[in-house]
């Protein structure tokens, strides 16, 4: 038995040494057979936490969260403040201020202001009517225009009269009193910053 | 075989509809005729006016008022008198509070100065260009309160003339195609356009002289298309100016005048 054994761990060896001498024992399922080599090392033991540092830390982020709820709950039923409302009711309060207009207008003064309205009412009339002829007259070009076009041809009609999307979003910068200045080099400006930054926000 | 055909036209003086009556030979069997309408996209009605009218685009090209127009002498009273009301109504602000203060009277003093010298100091541009005295048409810069409608001098027939720029529409082009053309060919591409819209705004024809009648071509039919200038040049080295609403009528044949000034707004 012992010198199979012995035999077996010639084998063993040799197969270890030289791979081309080769010699199988592994024929039937009940024979010896040698495992592969395992070059490795065994996992690292994983590092245990002390159970008191974990509780802590657990309890050191809660307390950072009932801090910041507490803040919060604090300024609950503290608004941001709206500057422009605000100061609206102290205006108001303030009884202390008067009207540029300290004596009433003269019955004179009052005439003229009404009779100058009535002018201008007549005037804006005559502006508005002569804008409708204007409009007028612009939609009957158009229409005749058209109407030719169609006469000539449908399909150019048709082009002109298509949905066209590129007209669509249509901006315009209006005339100023003063043109701009050639040339002109912007300077720019100087600020401080005063926004306020409130809890919670 | 003969063909017949009602055509519809109008005349842009007259409202009345005016009903000719032409026929003329095509040449071709009604049978194919249909085939080749079917074939091609192009349907043959366009073909059948081409051949009596040319087919023109025209672009009215705007510079629209850089600056507002001066009031006028009832707008400039009542809105004096706005101001006035305005002024009258409203209530004292902190600042004119502070001033009559007699505490810090003298530096609110000081400040109000020198926000008026550093206001004095300032020049804005002129609201009267000098071209408006040199009357020089060509410049874009003058009448700077006015709509200005841009003219170039064309070859029609023999002679010369002043008009909107305006070419002949090429085969298979849409009308908007031509004028878009037109501005790029007499104007070059350092100007920039905006139009008004694809369909044409005003209408003008005119009939050519009886020798060239006589060739086949009938007349004119010009389309109107309206554009506003936004920037750039003319860079081509046509011969064109700017005008306005009075020069225009100066310098325009009174027909055509007429069939414009129903679609430009007046000054």
């Amino acid at each position: 038995m012992i010198g199979v054994l012995n035999l077996a761990n010639a084998a063993f060896r040799a197969s270890l040494i030289s791979s081309s001498h080769n010699i199988s024992t592994y024929i039937h399922p009940l024979y010896f057979r040698a495992t592969e080599v395992l070059l490795g090392e065994p996992l690292k033991k994983k590092k245990r936490l002390d159970p008191a540092v974990v509780r802590a830390r657990e309890e050191r982020k809660r307390k950072k969260l009932q801090k910041r709820i507490r803040q919060l709950e604090k300024h609950a039923n503290h608004m941001k403040p709206i500057f422009e409302i605000d100061t609206l009711p102290e205006l108001l309060q303030n009884e202390k201020r008067t009207r540029h207009l300290s004596v009433p207008l003269s019955e004179k003064e009052i005439e003229r202001r009404k009779s100058l309205e009535k002018e201008w009412c007549k005037y804006k009339h005559s502006q508005w009517t002569k804008d409708l002829h204007v409009i007028n007259s612009i939609i009957k070009s158009q229409e005749i225009a058209l109407k030719e076009l169609k006469a000539v041809s449908k399909q150019l009609y048709k082009k002109a009269v298509e949905f066209d999307d590129l007209y669509m979003p249509y901006s315009v910068t209006g005339p100023v009193y003063t043109p701009s200045i050639k040339n002109y080099d912007n300077p720019d400006g100087e600020y401080i910053e005063t926004t306020v930054k409130y809890i919670g926000e | 075989m003969m063909f017949k055909r009602i055509l519809t036209l109008r005349t842009p003086n007259s409202l009345s509809f005016l009903t000719t009556k032409t026929s003329f030979d095509t040449g071709i069997s009604s049978t194919s005729k249909v085939i080749s309408r079917t074939l091609s996209e192009q349907s043959t009605d366009i073909d059948i006016d081409i051949e009596k009218w040319d087919l023109l685009s025209a672009v009215c090209l705007e510079r629209h008022p850089v600056i507002t127009k001066s009031m006028l002498d009832i707008e400039t009273r009542f809105h004096n008198m706005l101001q006035q009301a305005e002024f009258e109504n409203s209530t004292i602000s902190d600042f004119e509070m502070q001033k009559q203060n007699n505490k810090n009277r003298k530096t609110i003093q000081d400040f109000e100065d020198s926000w008026k010298e550093e206001f004095t100091n300032f020049k804005f541009a002129e609201r009267i260009s000098e071209n408006e005295e040199d009357n020089a048409v060509m410049s874009l810069r003058r009448k700077l309160d006015k709509n200005l409608v841009l003219l170039v001098e064309q070859k029609i027939g023999n002679s010369n003339f002043w008009i909107p720029p305006q070419s002949i529409r090429k085969h298979r082009e849409t009308m908007i195609q031509t004028a878009h053309r037109t501005v790029q060919e007499l104007c070059g591409n350092n100007i920039k356009v905006k139009f008004y819209g694809n369909a044409p705004i005003g209408f003008y024809q005119y009939k050519y002289p009886k020798n060239l009648q006589e060739r086949g071509q009938n007349g004119a039919k010009i389309f109107y298309f309206l554009a506003k200038y936004v920037s750039g040049d003319i860079s081509s080295e046509i011969k064109h100016c700017w005008l306005d609403r009075e020069e225009l009528k100066k310098n325009l044949h009174p027909d055509l005048h007429k069939s414009l000034v129903k679609f430009l707004l007046p000054d």
